[in-house]
């Protein structure tokens, strides 16, 4: 049996070994299963076993590395680096996890909603509304992506002048929570925007699923820049939009929450030119109808006065008329002139004549 | 410093508050209006120019 050029491994070694060939054949493999016999211990260490109809294998991770409540029955797949432990057993050391299929996906989102909820993280109190005045935009999303594409069209037909930061990570996946964590880390740690949008288009549930891992939710909850999320489609809710500042139903929606339309604006300016220029017009007229009436009354005043006038000069005249000599002549009167004495001449003027007579006597009447 | 849209907008903004405020002269209307006919204009103008620019972060994310 022995073979003197055959090498004879202590039993640490030959595990050792074995894990070295592990490793190497398979550098991050993806499984999916369904959890059996779920079990945390001290509050650190968690135990399942991932099967289906033939097999089973058991599985350990880090209870900070369950980003998704578990349980029994439930249909997740994992990244997991398997291994040989120094007892002898074969297991998998999971990296990460997550559910998958409709029911899972639903129980799980259903879990984590209640145990976020129950902390705060969603309570409409938290929610900060968006910076008036928005010059930068920090973008986490994938730049293939169509939702990205959608976002940046609809940012650039309705306002300009803007920077966007665009943080390229995955947005579907076993890794994309973390990547857009360190993104909006990095967002955070640097400060240089007014706002975050986290942006991913329509997709299936599993495709989603990202959006509803408990680290993503509490990095959204814990950002210091206001986050607005533009996930899927409208029907679409996640827990990361539950704990954004801002939800916008598509990333078409959060482009437009984001700005202002400038064709509205340029409407609004035409209107305010339009305004200014009726209300000009308006007080122009209105001054002149009040300069129109004062001239009116000015003039009916003159008019007045005239009138007045004009009737005293009659009534005037009416006296002048009665007064004048001649009138009282032609009413058969005659003027005396001369000196009126017994002996002398005296001229006597009638309407017609003038005539000079010799006064002979005088009788006092 | 040149001046921003938003700036310019609020300027737009004021002027356009003058006319209905106490402050308001009819000897003084027609050259307020023209200059803010003309501001209106030359923000159309800004705004049909603006672009927006998008930067990619070199930052690779995908990296722990």
């Amino acid at each position: 049996m022995e073979n003197s050029e055959q090498q004879v491994y202590t039993v640490s070694d030959f595990q050792a070994v074995c894990n070295q060939i592990l490793e190497t054949a398979f550098t991050g493999v993806i499984i999916e299963g369904e959890i059996a016999s779920y079990k945390v211990n001290q509050g650190k260490y968690v135990f399942f076993d991932l099967k289906d109809e033939q097999s089973s294998v058991g599985c350990f991770m880090m209870v900070y590395q369950q980003r998704f409540p578990l349980e029994d029955g439930m249909k997740v797949r994992v990244r997991a680096l398997p291994k040989l432990t120094n007892w002898g057993k074969f297991s998998l050391t999971v990296q990460a996890i997550q559910p998958v299929g409709e029911g899972s996906l639903k129980k799980s989102f259903e879990m984590l909603k209640k145990k976020l909820a129950g902390e705060g993280l969603f309570d409409p109190a938290k929610k900060r509304p968006l910076p008036d005045r928005i010059e930068k935009i920090g973008v986490i999303s994938s730049t293939q992506a169509a939702g990205y594409a959608d976002f940046c069209k609809i940012l650039n037909e309705r306002w300009g002048g803007l920077t966007v930061l665009t943080a390229h990570t995955q947005v579907q996946g076993m890794t994309a929570a973390d990547q857009i964590i360190r993104a909006l880390k990095y967002m955070n740690e640097r400060g240089e925007v007014d706002v975050i949008a986290v942006i991913r288009g329509g997709g299936s549930a599993d495709d989603l699923a990202v959006f509803n891992d408990e680290a993503l939710v509490r990095a959204i909850a814990a950002s210091k820049i206001p986050v607005i999320t533009g996930i899927g489609h409208e029907v679409d809710e996640s827990l990361c939009d539950l704990a954004a500042d801002v939800v916008a139903s598509t990333p078409s929606n959060a482009a437009q929450m984001l700005t202002r339309d400038r064709r509205e604006v340029k409407g609004a300016l035409r209107a305010d030119v339009n305004r200014i220029n009726n209300l000009l017009k308006d007080k122009i007229d209105e001054i002149t109808e009040v300069n129109c009436k004062e001239i009116a009354r000015v003039a009916d005043e003159i008019y007045h006065k005239i009138d007045l006038i004009r009737t005293e000069v009659i009534g005037q005249n009416k006296i002048l008329a009665q007064l004048n000599p001649e009138n009282v002549l032609a009413r058969g009167y005659a003027l005396v002139r001369g000196d009126v004495a017994v002996g002398s001449d005296v001229e006597i003027e009638t309407a017609k004549q003038i005539l000079t007579a010799y006064v002979k006597a005088i009788k006092e009447k | 410093m040149a001046k921003t849209i938003s700036d310019k907008i609020s300027e737009l903004k004021t002027g356009v508050e003058w006319f209905y405020s106490d402050d308001f002269k009819l000897e003084e209307a027609s050259e307020k209006y023209k200059a803010l006919t003309t501001l209106a204009k030359e923000i159309e103008s800004d705004l049909d120019g603006l672009k927006n620019e998008i930067k990619v972060i070199e930052e690779d994310f995908s990296k722990e």
